[in-house]
């Protein structure tokens, strides 16, 4: 009997985080009618800020709760709460470096898309039935295909397009599957998948395998990776930052909650091998395809596929234990990556982004410091100690140890020593003499300066005080 | 307390990069004072300098534990004595760079030594590996020597990582060091592969070797006094805290390999050293021989072996860091490091010819002089635990030591002077100061190799 009380004002707290975020967006392009230009582009950003601190504050003081939302389909908990921190982290440090490769005119509505994504993003780290994945999932998606064409040249146009026709066909695969899944189970929530009963049904298996293949696309994992390096080069630089931890970290929540949750007990091994097996490939591939790069937005592309691997063999087994890894080391990604991020950012000139490999050549004679934190994110990147990115390894390598899939924690060993020569190719040209002079008038970032601080200090700290949730399992009840 | 032995120098290191550029003064003397109270800091501490604080409870419990005792002490005294010494004699372009690498390799080299957890010894291992990279990138004339360098000891810090993650989940715990009793079971074996790999690759043993000529060659003499006389030692002090104590059924049962890679390195470093006409590379490979003897003592399976390896190791530490910084000063005075178009320098600079016959006397195992006390040790240790022909084979190349040693010091510094060459300034007190140490101590511990036998009784 549907009553005006179907949802009560618990549901709707529960979800009120990514509400502020979203309709923030609003109050965003209403400011823009008042003010115009520079002053506008400020505003915007400062509300933008203020709305993403205010969500993740709001999401924050809900960790520890467990409610489930609107009959199952958002499911609040531990699990929810750290993703979607991650998330409105990720965004603020985008935020930081937006002014970068950006006219001041369109500031407003790509600050407005923005926290649009990060709520469909935030949506689909509670998500917990298939309707709710997906409208997350599309919310990210489309806010994301414009943002990608902000930039003013030409491959921001052709990265907007490329992104739209590859992604909407993983949307394709994963919707086809999710409807394969409700036509074996009759039911959208996803605790109804791991029914015993549907280890028979053909569905069940067609359904699993095109969802994660739909999975695979949206983390670009190898080989469906193709999309990547291209859209993150084309598009603005925020926006690549943006993109290469929020589609990944609201991709992963999925996955993990799929995995972990949704699957019958016995269907675990042989419906995830395969998906294991690509993340291990993504390792090796990703890392390898760095090797060729000369543009550090394609260089942290394929850095970024390996690494969301190394973040699948964490969860492989789906143990409780590897399920803090994966976001131990998800958040250290986070703040290794975007750190090296606001560096091209801070290197970047009024009209043209840092990003090719030849503009950090000498940068350690012109601008030490920066030099020294660009190495410091590298080294991270590539697992030296003492960061968080050695740590990280050390877990989840004892974790696929621990859990019989000694195979990946091998494939992990080897894509890092592969990956080494990448980073460490970067490293030498900071250091290389003699140095070039001209270097580009750099925009005035301060927040960015804000951001390196943050992400260098986090990553030493994660290391020493590996702080990891506890109150993450179940996810689905 | 050993905390203190590896934030002061890494602290100071990084202090060092605010100041000018082009200072010499400041930088030579807070890494002299840095490195001097390093030395002094385990002598006058009462116990073993403990420091733990928990890291780790899952999925094995780690710590950050520090602390010296019995060996690992001798090899932070090595480590103090050659880190001094290097900083004196560092003289060169940005010479407040090198000593700021100096000291931050001395850090991360503490750590590692007194590391009393696995996974913190893993930490170290791939930290110590940074500072030699950007000398040789800063310095070094060949880009490819430094990622070879790097590759192949990164690759080789992964394996550690692995068997280190391997070595948690089946042993529970990694704050072990000093503690600990064997690994049984199946895994075993590969997780000693995994260490093994490590350790042989940074010793080297051939046929993993062929990084270390070019990158002894490459880097420059400050430098490369501290990572061929202590950091070649790094994998030799894991066979002496990881290896033995954990791992000591596995060798026992790899006995024959070791026993050939050892003995292989051995005659192959002596042979091509007696080949080369870079004096640098001349010390690189007959330090392949050398760390090949300890190699073969380590895997012998017999205590007074292992006394001789210990005495051998701080021994090699010393002539060998003295001999690539009196190079140095050679290299400095006449632009070149060909054996072949230097000669006679021993007339004009007796002091600096003085110096270089000491160092190579106790290279080449001279009675007296603590590079005999070693070799004698070990060959008696080897022959006693039951390895009659290795024993009698590693003979051969302490003879072809003599031969390569001898034939340095005489190319240099003896024999028809080569004309075109200009007169320069004999060993100054400063350069004599950076080497004096390194030399007396040579003298003492061959007087007195009771010192390190102590250690392991």
């Amino acid at each position: 009997m549907i009553g005006v009380n179907l949802f009560t004002q618990n549901d709707w707290s529960a979800v009120l985080p990514l509400f502020i975020v979203a309709c923030s967006a609003l109050v965003v392009l209403l400011a823009d009618f008042v003010w115009r230009g520079r002053t506008s582009a400020q505003i915007a950003i400062a509300i933008g800020v203020a709305a993403l601190l205010a969500g993740g504050i709001t999401a924050g003081l809900e960790y520890g709760r467990a409610y489930d939302a609107f009959g199952g389909g958002f499911v609040l908990g531990g699990f929810a709460v750290v993703f979607q921190e991650i998330i409105v982290l990720a965004a603020l440090f985008s935020l930081a470096i937006y002014r970068t490769s950006m006219s001041e005119e369109k500031t407003s509505g790509a600050v407005a898309l923005l926290l649009w994504a990060t709520a469909g993003a935030m949506l689909m780290a509670g998500a917990a039935n298939l309707m709710t994945i997906f409208l997350g999932l599309e919310l990210l998606s489309l806010a994301l295909y414009c943002l990608c064409g902000l930039a003013n040249r030409p491959t921001s146009r052709e990265a907007a397009l490329k992104y739209l026709i590859l992604s909407s066909t993983a949307s394709g695969f994963l919707l086809f599957g999710m409807a394969l899944l409700f036509g074996a189970s009759g039911s959208v929530t996803l605790s109804s998948l791991a029914s015993p009963a549907l280890l028979t049904d053909p569905l069940y298996w067609m359904g699993g395998g095109l969802f994660l293949i739909g999975i695979s696309f949206k983390l670009s994992l190898i080989p469906f990776h193709v999309w990547t390096p291209d859209v993150y080069e084309g598009a603005p630089l925020p926006v690549t930052a943006y993109m290469t931890v929020v589609t990944k970290a609201a991709t992963l929540a999925v996955f993990a909650r799929f995995a972990y949750a949704a699957i019958p007990p016995g269907a675990q091994y042989p419906l995830l091998i395969p998906f294991y097996l690509i993340a291990g490939v993504s390792m090796i591939g990703g890392n390898l395809g760095m090797l060729a790069q000369t543009d550090m937005k394609r260089l942290l592309a394929f850095s970024g596929i390996a690494q969301v691997g190394y973040i699948v063999a964490a969860l492989a087994g789906a143990t409780a234990q590897g399920m803090r890894y994966a976001i131990y080391y998800l958040v250290a990604y986070t703040f290794m990556n975007l750190g090296a991020f606001a560096i091209v950012a801070l290197i970047s000139g009024k009209n043209e982004e840092g990003s090719r490999l030849e503009s950090f050549r000498g940068l350690a004679a012109r601008r030490p410091l920066l030099a020294a934190a660009m190495t410091f994110f590298l080294l991270a990147l590539a697992g030296f100690p003492p960061t968080a990115g050695f740590l990280g390894k050390i877990l989840i390598l004892a974790t696929d140890i621990t859990a019989g899939y000694a195979w990946l924690a091998g494939l992990l060993i080897a894509g890092t020593a592969i990956s080494l020569y990448a980073y460490f190719k970067v490293v030498r040209l900071m250091y290389e003499r003699p140095p070039v002079d001209a270097a580009p008038a750099a925009a005035p970032l301060p927040l960015a300066y804000v951001t390196v601080a943050i992400c260098a200090v986090a990553v030493v700290l994660m290391t020493f005080y590996p702080l990891t949730p506890s109150n993450i399992l179940p996810l689905t009840r | 307390m050993a905390l203190i032995l590896v934030a002061l120098p890494i602290l100071a290191g990084c202090a060092l990069f605010f100041v000018p550029r082009s200072d010499r003064t400041i930088a030579r003397a807070t890494g002299a004072i840095v490195a001097a109270a390093t030395f002094v800091l385990p002598l006058v501490a009462s116990g073993d300098g403990g420091f733990a604080a928990r890291w780790l409870s899952r999925p094995f419990t780690a710590s950050l534990h520090f602390g010296w005792s019995g060996v690992s002490l001798w090899f932070v005294l090595l480590l103090a004595l050659s880190t001094f010494c290097a900083v004196l004699s560092a003289n060169m372009a940005q010479t407040r760079t090198m000593v700021a690498l100096l000291l931050m390799l001395e850090g991360t080299m503490m750590g590692l030594f007194t590391a009393r957890d696995v996974l913190l010894f893993a930490l170290f291992w791939d930290l110590m590996l940074i500072p030699p990279f950007f000398a040789l990138i800063g310095w070094g004339s060949h880009h490819e020597t430094a990622w070879r360098y790097l590759i192949y000891n990164f690759a080789a810090g992964l394996t550690l990582l692995l068997a280190t993650a391997a070595f948690g989940v089946i042993y529970g715990s990694t704050d072990v060091i000093g503690a600990g009793h064997q690994v049984i079971g199946s895994w075993a074996p590969w997780i000693f592969a995994g260490f093994a790999f490590a350790f042989l690759v940074k010793t080297p043993v051939w046929p993993l070797h062929t990084w270390m000529p070019a990158t002894y060659a490459d880097t420059p003499p400050a430098m490369v006094s501290v990572v061929s006389g202590v950091q070649s030692k790094a994998g030799l002090y894991g066979f002496f805290a990881i290896g033995l104590p954990f791992f000591g059924a596995v060798i026992a049962g790899w006995r024959e390999l070791f026993v050939v890679l050892a003995l292989i390195s051995l005659l192959y470093g002596a042979c091509i050293a007696l080949t080369q006409t870079d004096g640098k590379r001349i010390v690189a490979y007959s330090s392949l021989s050398h760390l090949g003897l300890i190699v073969l003592a380590l895997t012998s399976g017999n205590t007074i072996a292992f006394q001789g390896a210990l005495i051998y190791i701080v021994a090699h530490g010393l002539f060998s860091a003295a001999l690539f910084l009196i190079l140095g000063y050679v290299e400095e005075r006449e632009q070149t490091r060909t054996i072949l178009r230097l000669g006679g320098l021993g007339v004009a600079n007796p002091k600096l010819a003085g110096a270089f016959t000491i160092a190579a006397l106790a290279a080449l195992g001279l009675p007296g002089l603590a590079g005999f006390a070693g070799e004698i040790i070990i060959l008696t240790g080897v022959f006693r635990g039951g390895l009659f022909w290795p024993a009698l084979i590693a003979l051969i190349p302490i003879i072809l030591a003599s031969a390569y040693v001898l034939r340095l010091l005489q190319d240099i510094f003896n024999g028809p002077k080569v004309p075109d060459l200009p007169e320069r300034r004999d060993l100054t007190l400063g350069e004599g100061l950076a080497v004096a140490p390194l030399l007396a101590a040579l003298v003492a511990l061959g007087i007195f190799p009771n010192l390190l036998i102590g250690v392991l009784r």
